[in-house]
């Protein structure tokens, strides 16, 4: 009898363990703001991860729970975000979206000992400083510059180019490395800043059409480069854009309008082309509409993450590292592994193209070498 | 090179035509009650959000409109109409009850009524970029125009934006109630002595100054695009022009637009580092308090006894 009350009070006590300690998984990246909808995507597709974990009984046995942060891609607001999910006690962190929030946050995440895998930072900043709990399931942006460099001069044969960003971690550093790509044989005819949040860039873009480039750059995200396209076409500048993945939404073919057509971007593969990524859309589409460019890259790290945790047996951060590191992951973008950065070993960039109102791979390939 | 000069000068013009819109708002507000409203640049938001909800509206009732222009000044009434029920409103309630309380109050009001607009469009709206019809846009592309250095968008933006400034010029100066306004913005208690009713000539000053922004938001809304936090940006711009032309002067808004948006923009063309254009706007904001504190067009703040 008191054998049986001990097991049914050891019972209680686990079935009660089971519902008041989840596993905390933070998403943190713009929720709200002009970046919102990217914020939302990633936040989509953790949740679409999560609820697939909880439904197979949990990680370790403890169910899932998804916790947001909004840092409104403010670098300071991003800090404070990262001591909010450590305050919250989250086993991992799957963000930020931009890298001037990611490397700041980063640091905080690494002095408490938490993994932080960012589904779209692509500065080389995010990695190069040596974190052992800091991942990236996206690219880098010396690859990608370097992608649309030889694009540039390979494919469209380009030989005056102007070059524009943002300003931001991520738009100057993938600005730059385009630069740096081009080689001798084209000129730089114009380089300079924008300001993020500004309506207007006539007077700039005026600027970038009196030197008559044959194609124009630009380091950014999206609402700038929808706006720059549009006001470009407003006054004349015809010379192609090309932009990086900051741009490839559908959100900057609607600001555009008509002067998107034939804009260049360099991004992953298509998805839609995986047969990894096919259970992973269907689902998508039926929960949440279209999948965002970054859905499927924040559904594969909150998957990893996920594994590691699995795969080590506790939510220690070094240990959950070391057990990402080491383990071949199968996600919806096929098979990845880390380097010792923390960086994919294999990241294939594509050149997309505005073509009818929507993004499509181009088929002419360049690598990245 | 100098066709590029004077296309950048224009860009300079329309950008200023926009701010002094917004700042004539902010010049009036302060001109009756002494006070910064700090939700105006939310105000001029929502007439961006008005103006272009009213044409998609049309559009999805089969309504077609037959010219460009008429769709833009239909959509500049809509956003007019919806600004200027705002603007009585926030003065109703968020600063009327306010109007003898600690000046402090009504800013923290105001800042509150802000972050509020903000919040609502974003939830109501959503977070993403709104755009004017293309088909408006565009059916001015193939338009046959004679101006090489102004764009027939950035001409009907400038032209728009002179026009309200002369109609609010004739009103102030030349009708009763412009006299009322003005008398009310001399001295409060000595107008209502003189049979002024105060409390509607303030609300009047809400109005009019709702019904300017949100002429800037559709007109800014025709040349951009709109999003929930396009009001905090315009609206920092706009109430630096006010106090660049003297706070409380009217004609000192218009001028003061105008020069921060040509200072802007040909500091944008003109500078090694093209991103340092807001600091140049600033620093000759500085330089000219320095020399006129009470701005360019104000008026030296006389201590009422």
């Amino acid at each position: 009898m008191k054998r049986a009350t001990l097991i049914t009070v050891a019972t209680l006590a686990a079935g009660v363990a089971f519902a008041a300690e989840p596993i905390r998984i933070g998403v943190c990246g713009p929720l709200t703001g002009d970046q919102g909808k990217q914020g939302q995507d990633m936040l989509h597709g953790v949740e679409l991860a999560a609820a697939e974990w909880n439904a197979r009984g949990g990680v370790l046995r403890r169910p899932v729970e998804v916790i947001s942060g909004d840092d409104q891609h403010d670098p300071r607001q991003a800090r404070s975000v990262a001591v909010k999910m450590v305050n919250s006690g989250v086993a991992g962190v799957i963000g930020h979206f931009n890298s001037s929030c990611t490397i700041p946050a980063s640091d905080v995440y690494t002095e408490n000992d938490i993994v932080m895998i960012t589904p779209a930072s692509t500065n080389p900043q995010v990695t190069d400083r040596g974190y052992a709990n800091v991942f990236r399931v996206c690219g880098r942006d010396d690859q990608q510059g370097r992608v649309a460099a030889r694009y540039a001069t390979d494919v469209l044969k380009v030989k005056m180019v102007a070059v524009l960003h943002d300003n931001t971690t991520y738009g100057k550093g993938l600005a730059d490395e385009f630069k740096k790509g081009l080689g001798a044989g084209v000129t730089v005819a114009y380089y300079g800043g924008i300001v993020q949040g500004d309506l207007d860039y006539k007077a700039i873009l005026a600027n970038v059409k009196a030197k008559s480039p044959d194609l124009w750059f630009f380091g950014g995200i999206y609402p700038e480069a929808g706006r720059l396209a549009k006001q470009a076409r407003e006054i004349g500048l015809s010379a192609v854009l090309m932009s990086g993945d900051g741009t490839i939404d559908p959100e900057f073919l609607k600001i555009a309008g008509p002067a998107a057509e034939g804009t260049i971007c360099t991004f992953g593969p298509d998805p839609k082309r995986l047969p990894s990524a096919k259970a992973f859309l269907a689902t998508y589409v039926k929960q949440y509409g279209e999948a965002g460019p970054y859905s499927i890259y924040a559904y594969d790290a909150v998957n990893i993450l996920l594994e590691g945790i699995n795969a080590a047996k506790t939510t220690s951060g070094t240990k959950v590292a070391e057990a990402i590191r080491n383990r071949e992951h199968h996600g919806a973008f096929g098979s990845i592994t880390f380097d010792e950065k923390g960086d994919v070993r294999v990241s294939p960039y594509v050149c997309w193209k505005a073509e009818k109102g929507v993004f499509v791979p181009c088929d002419a390939a360049v690598s990245a070498r | 090179m100098p066709d590029q000069f004077f296309q950048t000068l224009f860009f300079g013009l329309s950008q200023g035509a926009s701010y002094a819109l917004i700042a004539l708002g902010y010049t009036m507000v302060y001109g009756v009650l002494g006070m910064i409203n700090f939700a105006h640049g939310e105000i001029f938001m929502l007439g961006a959000y008005a103006g272009i909800l009213a044409l998609a509206g049309a559009a999805t009732f089969g309504v077609v409109v037959a010219s460009p222009f008429l769709a833009i000044g239909g959509a500049i009434l809509a956003a007019v109409v919806v600004c200027a029920a705002y603007g009585a409103t926030l003065e109703r309630v968020a600063y009327r009850p306010l109007r003898r309380a600690h000046p402090l109050a009504s800013l923290i009001s105001a800042i509150g009524v802000s972050i509020f607009f903000q919040n609502y469009v974003q939830i109501a709206q959503g977070t993403d970029n709104k755009v004017f019809l293309h088909a408006v846009r565009s059916a001015f592309d193939g338009i046959a125009w004679p101006i090489s250095f102004l764009s027939p968008i950035e001409g009907i933006i400038l032209l728009a934006a002179c026009l309200v400034m002369a109609a609010l010029h004739f009103f102030v100066t030349r009708t009763r109630w412009g006299t009322a306004l003005r008398a009310v913005s001399q001295d409060p208690v000595m107008a209502s002595l003189a049979g002024i009713p105060v409390d509607r000539a303030i609300a009047g000053t809400f109005v009019l100054g709702s019904s300017l922004a949100a002429v800037a938001g559709v007109l800014v809304a025709l040349g951009h695009d709109a999003h929930p936090y396009m009001g905090y940006l315009a609206g920092l711009k706009a109430f630096t022009a006010a106090v660049l032309g003297g706070i409380g002067s009217i004609p000192g808004a218009m001028l003061g637009g105008m020069l921060l948006g040509v200072v802007e923009v040909l500091g944008s063309t003109y500078l090694p580092i093209p991103e340092y254009k807001d600091a140049l706007a600033f620093v000759i904001l500085v330089g000219i308090l320095l020399v006129r504190p009470a701005g360019l067009m104000g008026q030296k703040a006389v201590v009422k006894v």
